[in-house]
């Protein structure tokens, strides 16, 4: 029964969708805020930020659809996932802080902004990961050493 | 070790504790899955059930409670397999005899599993989880969604059901 559930219980395939989840998400909006702030920019290159933006939006869809769904995440893959969350929200406000300081305009700080709550969303995920986590470990100590009261 | 501690070694992403869970839950799954449905679709839907129950572990909220929760997504799953069956235009009507596996038939207590499975569906699960399981009464309740009350009256129901066709088929006390 166990290899019949190896897929699911494989914890690269779980941190594999949050990778994709993330990783598209934080690609939409650095290619979307690029694509945005851009001043004058001829059809075809139009067509190709639409598309990468699309493809980003597609791999977003996918690691949400699967991290939802088909795959459950554990507590130490919550942590990981919420790392990888704050890492990479992280990059993305430094990125859309630069854009917004080169290109100047109302659409860089909307980007910032954007940005900053994803960060911030991304760091409540973490610290809730991280408090779930450290209440299963101590009942656990409790259970292994039902006579140790610390 | 106790199965809450399995369960919330489980919820911190333990591997090894999965095999161990399921080394320990796969018997009374496959049994109960088994008395409900049949051989043929006891290891189907056993696997759904292990699914299901990998699916929800990170969210179950009291791991003390573990076996009722299981039951409760194993009866589900063979709920689903039944509708399916009822939809299908050639599907045995509710209460027919499920098809006999010849060789557990032998050697399990033969004419006790020959009776459950001439029940009908509720009466048969309440004895499955009350008697084969092992399970108490108010888990027994939990699992099926009705009251205490409920599961005694169905319970003596089933069992006289059970007795009579026994008695029915020449078993005598």
């Amino acid at each position: 029964m166990i290899d019949r559930l190896s897929g699911p219980l494989s914890l690269r395939n779980r941190i594999g969708a949050v990778v994709a989840l993330l990783a598209g998400l934080v690609g939409a909006v650095g290619v979307g805020l690029l694509w945005a702030t851009e001043p004058a920019l001829p059809g075809r290159t139009h067509l190709g930020f639409g598309v990468l933006v699309a493809l980003c939006l597609a791999w977003a869809a996918y690691g949400a659809w699967t991290v939802t769904r088909r795959t459950p995440l554990f507590a130490l893959d919550r942590v990981i996932a919420g790392w990888l969350a704050v890492t990479a929200t992280g990059l993305l406000t430094a990125a859309a802080i630069a854009i917004a300081v080169v290109r100047g305009t109302w659409v860089g700080l909307a980007g910032v902004a954007v940005a900053a709550a994803l960060a911030t969303v991304a760091v409540v995920i973490l610290v809730r990961a991280r408090g779930r986590r450290a209440e299963l470990l101590r009942r656990r100590r409790e259970l292994e050493d039902p006579g140790d009261p610390s | 070790m106790t199965d809450e501690l399995l369960v919330v070694r489980c919820q911190l992403g333990e591997r090894e504790a999965f095999t161990e869970l399921v080394r320990a839950w796969h018997d009374p799954i496959w049994t109960y899955v088994r008395r409900m449905l049949g051989p043929a679709e006891a290891d189907d839907v056993s696997q759904e059930v292990w699914l299901a129950v990998l699916r929800g572990l990170p969210r179950l909220k009291e791991p003390g409670r573990f076996a009722p929760w299981l039951f409760t997504i194993a009866r589900r799953a063979v709920a689903n397999r039944l509708r399916e069956e009822y939809g299908r235009p050639e599907a045995a009507a509710e209460g027919e005899p499920v098809s006999q596996d010849a060789t557990t038939a032998l050697v399990d207590r033969a004419e006790l599993v020959a009776g459950l499975s001439g029940l009908p569906v509720r009466e048969r699960e309440i004895l499955v989880l009350f008697y084969l399981e092992d399970l108490s009464v108010e888990d027994c309740a939990e699992i099926c969604a009705v009251p205490v009350g409920t599961v005694k009256s169905r319970l003596s129901r089933a069992r006289r059901m059970l007795r009579d066709h026994l008695t029915e088929k020449g078993y005598r006390r």
